[in-house]
């Protein structure tokens, strides 16, 4: 990959984010992230994954700091960045009533696509794994897993140079979970720049270019995963919780 | 984009159970208010004529006009009032009309069936009162805290759309489902109409349509406040919650406050205080009257016609000043209560409508000639109808009559006179209000419905801009 063709798609500018109840969650974020890299949050419940993420969709101003999304902030111009922005949710909810086809025509259009096929929504829905005999179900008879599926069909056709993942292989049985790793780096070779949080250590070195260990809202630590490629990254993350006198987590797996 | 949003959730409510339920309930129920209203008005149509030609009847055989001393009208039934029945259960439909006195009118129809004046008719108003309120919040409770709930809104929001968009397009495409079906079924209960007989003039067909109109407008309040409550909710329980103890407020506690407040503010004398009043005038009145006719001088004449004569014309002029008197006392009476009534009842009206659905009471009542004024309406036309048949009785005996008259019949053995055609008696005919005065006296109804619509509309655009969609 060449240097200039490298372009920073997410950014953390000293994100800091202070709830009314005085709870810290951000303190003085910072990263980029470029397209055809992936970046991957790990740490334990409470961390400040989720808030970092409903930043950037506008969802939570942030207290100082910026996030921005092609180099646009996302509390100043939401609608812009949110255009660039594909969003999945550790546990993806649709609407009951309607069929994932439905669903998938939908989120689609709301995501500015009017022009999209069914057998386009067909051929993303088996890419993520969803077999032909479900796509006219009923998505209050999905498992969560299915759901999880169609959430990240949804992002795929979205087509947006971003992509955040909350915790997106939660709910996926081992063999979707693997799965769920090629699809990542498919789309990272797509050229998509790709934040995800996560509680799956293994996971996360397998997929990402880049690792934070974040904790009250700070990265314990940030490392290209080709530099942490012979460590043990299970036994770097204990020893820095360690240090910070913290109770580990590494549920949710 | 909005138009993706309001295809989804057309969608969205047609295919859920709740929605079919809720139609389904208010198809039959409305179906129902027709059925019921278009059997009753035929009843009563029958009634009414029934009593007509009783009437009538009544004066067969009567040889002398003096003979006839008063008339019986009737309020004639509206078929608009069959849908939305207002007050005209409540008053007297019915009067005895002598030449002079004071007019009463008596024998409501819940009068005569007690069980309707407790329970009240199922008639369209009640519909729109109680079951297209329920019907609107229940599909827009959920609105907001709904989709939060269910989960599908943050991945909504996280799409380039403004939150007005996506407010705007939930709320037309609730409000369309919610109006057609409205108008289909009433569409439908106005197909029953004519299979049952029941033919409706062009311009009570735009009465009804204003009233349908009123209805929808209510109809969009409720949706418009239920989606405000329910994008200031977390919770769909709480809102709910919310939203029904406003809809009991509104609908059963705020107008009957409004009506307790306004019997506080102005002290009406009731009609017994009243009666009491009167009686005693008239005791006095008459105490007057028995000490000059015990003043009163016969001529002296052989000529037993001329005495009977001259006693005639004293009894006619001391009656006149009497009864002159009588009226004169009881027009201020009645004036002052009349007056007070309206003030109080003016009262209510006002404090009544910060509910709007006063104002739809109000509204759809005026437009069918039921609303609260029918009864001076009624009133008054049968007041005039008194003058015209004093007028009448007047020329056909050449007498005073109504007032303290001694007639004696002598046998003059002139030959037998032919009976008095009954049929010449002045008919009442009821006039109903012009649709014009109609549509004007409700235009503060339906520009408070407006204005309700406005407020929550915007109401739940500012609280869904600051609303919480994590
Ligand atoms: N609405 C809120 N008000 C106050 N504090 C909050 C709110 N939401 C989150 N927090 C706090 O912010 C911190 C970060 O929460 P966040 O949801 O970002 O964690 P996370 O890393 O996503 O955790 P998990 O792995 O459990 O999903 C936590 O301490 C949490 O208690
Ligand atoms: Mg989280």
């Amino acid at each position: 990959m060449l240097e200039n063709n490298k372009q920073v798609i997410l950014e953390a500018i000293n994100l800091t984010k202070k709830y009314d109840d005085g709870v810290v969650a951000l303190d003085n974020l910072n990263f980029q992230i470029c397209n055809n890299e992936i970046f991957a949050m790990l740490g334990g419940n409470g961390a400040g994954k989720t808030t970092t993420i409903n930043i950037f969709l506008n969802l939570l101003e942030p207290t100082s700091g910026d996030a921005k999304v092609c180099g646009v902030s996302s509390h100043i111009e939401p609608l812009t960045v949110k255009q660039n922005l594909a969003y999945v949710s550790e546990n993806v909810m649709l609407y009951p009533n309607f069929t994932a086809l439905q669903n998938l025509d939908f989120f689609t259009q709301l995501g500015g696509r009017l022009d999209v096929s069914k057998d386009e929504y067909r051929e993303v829905l088996m890419r993520v794994g969803l077999a032909e005999q479900v796509h006219n179900k009923k998505l209050k008879s999905f498992s969560k897993g299915m759901r999880q599926k169609c959430g990240i069909a949804i992002a795929i056709l979205k087509d947006t140079k971003a992509i955040l993942f909350d915790e997106p292989t939660s709910g996926l049985d081992p063999k979707a979970g693997y799965e769920f790793i090629r699809l990542l780096n498919d789309l990272k070779d797509e050229g998509k720049a790709v934040l995800m949080s996560t509680h799956d250590i293994f996971r996360a070195k397998e997929a990402a270019d880049t690792i934070a260990i974040m904790n009250e809202g700070k990265f314990l630590m940030k490392e290209k995963a080709s530099t942490l490629f012979d460590k043990d990254l299970e036994s770097l993350y204990m020893q820095y919780m360690a240090v910070h006198g913290l109770k580990p987590t590494t549920e949710g797996v | 984009m909005l138009k993706t949003l309001v295809e989804k959730e057309i969608r969205e409510i047609l295919s859920s159970t709740k929605f079919i339920y809720t139609f389904i309930v208010c198809l039959v129920l409305i179906l129902l208010s027709f059925y019921s209203g278009a059997v009753n008005y035929k009843l009563n149509v029958t009634h009414w004529e029934a009593a007509n030609a009783e009437n009538l009847r009544s004066f067969e055989g009567i040889k002398e006009w003096y003979r006839v001393t008063e008339n019986r009208i009737f309020l004639p039934p509206q078929p608009l009032a069959t849908l939305v029945s207002g007050v005209s259960n409540d008053i007297g439909r019915t009067a005895n009309i002598e030449p002079s006195g004071e007019i009463v009118a008596d024998d409501s129809r819940y009068n005569e069936e007690p069980a309707y004046a407790y329970f009240r008719f199922i008639d369209l108003e009640f519909i729109f009162l109680v079951v297209l309120a329920l019907f609107a919040i229940m599909l827009g409770y959920d609105a907001i805290c709904g989709e939060k709930e269910k989960g599908p809104l943050k991945l909504c929001l996280s799409n380039a759309i403004p939150r007005t968009k996506f407010l705007l397009g939930k709320f037309i495409g609730s409000f369309a489902v919610l109006s057609v079906s409205l108008i289909v079924s009433i569409g439908l209960g106005s197909l029953l109409l004519p299979m049952l007989g029941v033919f409706l003039s062009s311009e009570e067909w735009l009465r009804l349509a204003l009233i349908v109109l009123a209805g929808l407008l209510y109809f969009g309040l409720f949706l418009a406040m239920s989606i405000m409550v329910s994008s200031m909710a977390q919770r769909t329980a709480t809102s709910f919650l919310i939203l029904l103890i406003i809809w009991i407020g509104s609908t059963l506690i705020l107008p009957r406050v409004a009506v307790l407040l306004s019997g506080r503010a102005v002290d009406v004398p009731t009609v017994d205080e009243l009666g009491y009043q009167k009686a005693m005038y008239g005791t006095e009145q008459w105490k007057e009257f028995m000490n000059t006719l015990g003043n009163y001088e016969a001529i002296d004449n052989d000529n037993m016609e001329e005495v009977m004569a001259n006693f005639n014309k004293f009894m006619d002029s001391i009656s006149i000043a009497r009864e002159d008197k009588m009226n004169l006392y009881r027009s201020r009476l009645n004036e002052q209560r009349y007056n007070a009534e309206l003030e109080r009842s003016q009262i209510a009206f006002a404090l009544a409508r910060i509910s709007p659905s006063a104002s739809l009471s109000l509204a759809t009542s005026t437009l069918a000639g039921t609303s609260p004024n029918l009864k001076d309406k009624f009133y008054q036309q049968a007041k005039n109808y008194q003058t015209s048949l004093k007028e009448f009785l007047s020329g056909k005996t050449g007498m005073n009559v109504g007032g303290g008259m001694m007639i004696i019949e002598l046998d003059d053995g002139s030959p037998e006179k032919d009976p008095i055609d009954p049929s010449e008696i002045p008919q009442f005919v009821y006039e109903t209000e012009s649709l014009s005065t109609s549509v004007k006296d409700t235009l503060p109804d339906f520009a408070l419905l407006i204005l309700f619509n406005c407020i929550f509309i915007s109401g739940a655009f500012i609280s869904f801009n600051r609303y919480d969609a994590r």
